[in-house]
């Protein structure tokens, strides 16, 4: 008789208190696009996710990456379904179009606590999450693209664009002073910036009189220029010229890169000598884009309270900080004095790129403003169309594309 | 009591169990077995094909909680006026025609090859089918790999090796050769599948047709044209018709290697109805193109059927 009560007082235990346990746990999906062959995503399975549990035993955080390349298209129709993400790191050109899909959860009303967590980030990056009047994400991180040169072949890095434009003289053959992969708008606004050209008005209401003004072009005729000239690589026309490859090899002298290079290339070429300066400046000044990701809650979310409290998490001064050891550059403006960054041997260069970056142009259609800009300027670095020709068909599809037709 | 008796008690019990059997023969029973598969076919391709039609007359919001519109025909009004849609089209005929052509003579010429083998004929099979079963994913990257730009990809190395090209060429930067990489792997991934299908068909023909025929004093040309030939006619017209209409469902290849680009002038048809439905979100414009695609693919083959399948000409052996 004992035996039996004791016996099924333990059953009993096996089969309550898990059950009981269970009931409390969550489980959030974080989707990402943390690189999975560099340090970050290690750093966030092995070391920032089990201190957030450790932290909430109650929020188990699934953590599942993607490659950037169809990661709009994986949110998009996950969103269709009414499943997968609770929390997404999104990257920051895509913030107005998924808010205005009603995909993202309005954070600015939803969190108690937003305007705390608002105050603390640089107002860039920040600006970024607002959609219609109100915040639909947190800035996660922050990057910019500046000149990485190779000492070796490019002793001096040049200041500006007319300097790197004169050394195009001493090039040898089967070498390129400069590379990108294609005329989409991460590669080529920085020139039209830094030419003193834009692709609309401040108010982002017109294109015509920007994309298609007269330094504009002569940025895009610039580049079509270097590439004619063999200055700068055909990987402007989508070759697929491995650009990294090209600038280990010592035959790309420079390309523009964001902090995200140089963990990999400590991991692979941890003897390579690597010169960073400012993008080359023009009339517009030394001006780069401004990159970064946020961090945004789904608005279909089973869990919208773990998820936000992973969202606090991610702008606490230990989340930024490790990811900043990563590569992933800070969004907290405190954390600058930190002894870190104070010493740090190159995200002082970022930092000081930063405050002549520019953002791409924040809008719902800003994919398909990208197409066109990019297409446009594709046309003239073929020689299939004069630069005024292309840019002037661009503004009045942009200008469309602003209407919202 | 004696044998006959027991062969009768025998039979007495065997005609009732026979009687028993009948209920298993019923009408429905064959019904009862079909209609698993009947529901799968039903629910995941009837029903899609038919609801896609649906979405086609809509401006289709993928989001729950939007509102799409009614929209009629206009989804195939600019379709028809969408001179990409058509460029797209064209690259997917021409993609179709070469490869088709290039994976039959090759693909036959194997099968001829591999017939001749008197030994390793099964390691020879299995080598040129191997592709076939790969991954489009894993041989679009290789393709990538052999067609990189500059002097790190093989053939810019080789082709430069042996003088056909004195400078390496940008494979994927302009559409013609773009088309080069892209016709090679269709040809080089399908060439397997088509000679085993002629190999079997070979395979098949009696070797004292050869021999007469030889004996009639045929060179190997004139064997291969009048007797291999007409024999394995309608293996010839199940290849082409069915690879017809594989290659006009061309996807895979074209958006992992051009992505449909440079300027979307490598677009073939799905890869261009893919970036309309999910890269800008026109679902129901994807629909649209997709159907438009669908009627052309029918068309083309009832015609080939009609033209190439006119019974009365086959040779009986």
């Amino acid at each position: 008789m004992k035996t039996k009560l004791v016996l099924s007082v333990i059953v009993l235990l096996f089969i309550v208190v898990p059950a009981t346990l269970a009931q409390d746990v969550v489980t959030i999906k974080f989707w990402h696009t943390y690189n999975e062959v560099s340090p970050e995503n290690q750093t966030l399975t092995d070391t920032l996710i089990p201190m957030f549990e450790a932290a909430h035993p109650n929020i188990k955080v699934e953590s599942v990456p993607y490659p950037y390349d169809g990661f709009r298209q994986a949110l998009l129709t996950a969103a269709a379904g009414g499943e997968g993400a609770d929390v997404v790191r999104l990257d920051i050109i895509w913030s107005p179009e998924f808010a205005a899909q009603g995909i993202l959860m309005n954070l600015s009303e939803k969190m108690s606590d937003f305007q705390q967590y608002a105050d603390a980030v640089f107002p860039g990056p920040l600006s970024t999450n607002a959609y219609d009047g109100a915040y639909y994400g947190l800035p996660l991180d922050t990057n910019t693209r500046v000149l990485v040169y190779n000492p070796a072949v490019m002793p001096e890095p040049p200041k500006t664009i007319d300097e790197l434009a004169a050394m195009c003289a001493d090039l040898p053959e089967g070498s390129f002073l400069f590379s990108d992969g294609g005329t989409y708008g991460w590669a080529i606004l920085p020139w039209i910036w830094s030419f003193g050209g834009d692709v609309t008005d401040p108010e982002i209401a017109m294109a015509t009189g920007y994309v298609n003004g007269e330094k504009t072009v002569a940025a895009v005729q610039f580049i079509a220029d270097m590439v004619k000239d063999g200055c700068f690589s055909d990987g402007f026309i989508g070759s697929g010229l491995d650009t990294w490859g090209g600038y280990f090899g010592g035959t790309i002298y420079s390309m523009l890169e964001g902090p995200w290079f140089y963990p990999t290339q400590e991991s692979q070429y941890p003897d390579f000598k690597v010169g960073a300066a400012l993008m080359p400046a023009g009339e517009g000044g030394p001006v780069s884009v401004v990159g970064g990701e946020n961090i945004v809650v789904s608005a279909s979310s089973a869990h919208p309270d773990e998820a936000m409290e992973f969202v606090r998490f991610t702008q606490s001064e230990e989340y930024q900080l490790e990811m900043s050891k990563v590569g992933q550059l800070t969004v907290l403006s405190s954390l600058l004095k930190n002894e870190y960054f104070v010493n740090h041997p190159y995200y002082g260069i970022f930092l000081e790129q930063l405050q002549t970056a520019k953002a791409r142009t924040p809008h719902p259609a800003y994919t398909q403003i990208e197409t066109v800009l990019g297409d446009a300027a594709q046309l003239v670095l073929r020689g299939e169309m004069s630069a005024q020709e292309a840019m002037d068909a661009a503004a009045e599809e942009i200008d469309a594309l602003l209407a919202g037709s | 009591m004696g044998t006959n008796t027991t062969i009768a008690a025998a039979r007495r019990q065997r005609t009732p169990s026979r009687d028993r059997a009948k209920p298993y023969y019923r009408w429905y029973v064959p019904y009862v077995f079909l209609i698993p598969g009947l529901v799968l076919y039903l629910l995941w391709t009837v029903y899609p094909l038919f609801y896609q039609l649906y979405i086609s007359f809509f401006d289709w919001k993928i989001i729950p909680g939007q509102e799409s519109t009614f929209v009629g025909f206009a989804n195939y009004q600019t379709a028809f006026a969408d001179k990409t849609f058509w460029l797209a089209m064209s690259n997917t005929v021409t993609y179709a025609i070469i490869t088709v052509i290039g994976q039959m003579i090759a693909g036959f010429a194997v099968a001829v090859l591999v017939n001749r083998v008197l030994v390793g004929r099964r390691f020879f099979r299995t080598v040129y089918y191997l592709p076939v079963v790969t991954s489009w994913v894993v041989v679009s990257f290789l393709f990538i790999y052999l067609f990189s730009p500059g002097n790190s990809g093989l053939i810019n190395y080789i082709l430069t090796q042996i003088g056909v090209i004195k400078e390496p060429i940008s494979w994927m930067a302009n559409s013609s050769t773009a088309w080069v990489a892209i016709y090679s792997l269709g040809i080089w991934k399908g060439l397997g599948w088509s000679m085993v299908i002629f190999l079997a068909a070979l395979q098949g023909i009696p070797a004292e047709l050869y021999e007469a025929a030889a004996i009639d004093g045929t060179n190997e040309w004139q064997r291969l044209l009048h007797i291999t030939m007409p024999l394995i006619r309608r293996t010839i017209l199940f290849v082409f018709v069915a690879l017809m209409i594989g290659g006009f469902q061309v996807f895979l290849s074209v958006l992992l290697i051009t992505g449909g680009g440079p300027l979307h002038r490598t677009e073939v048809a799905l890869t261009y109805m893919f970036d309309r439905s999910f890269g800008q979100l026109k679902f129901g414009y994807g629909a649209a193109l997709s159907y438009i695609l669908a009627v052309v693919i029918v068309v083309v083959s009832v015609t080939q059927t009609r033209l190439f399948g006119r019974r009365g000409q086959d040779v009986e052996y």
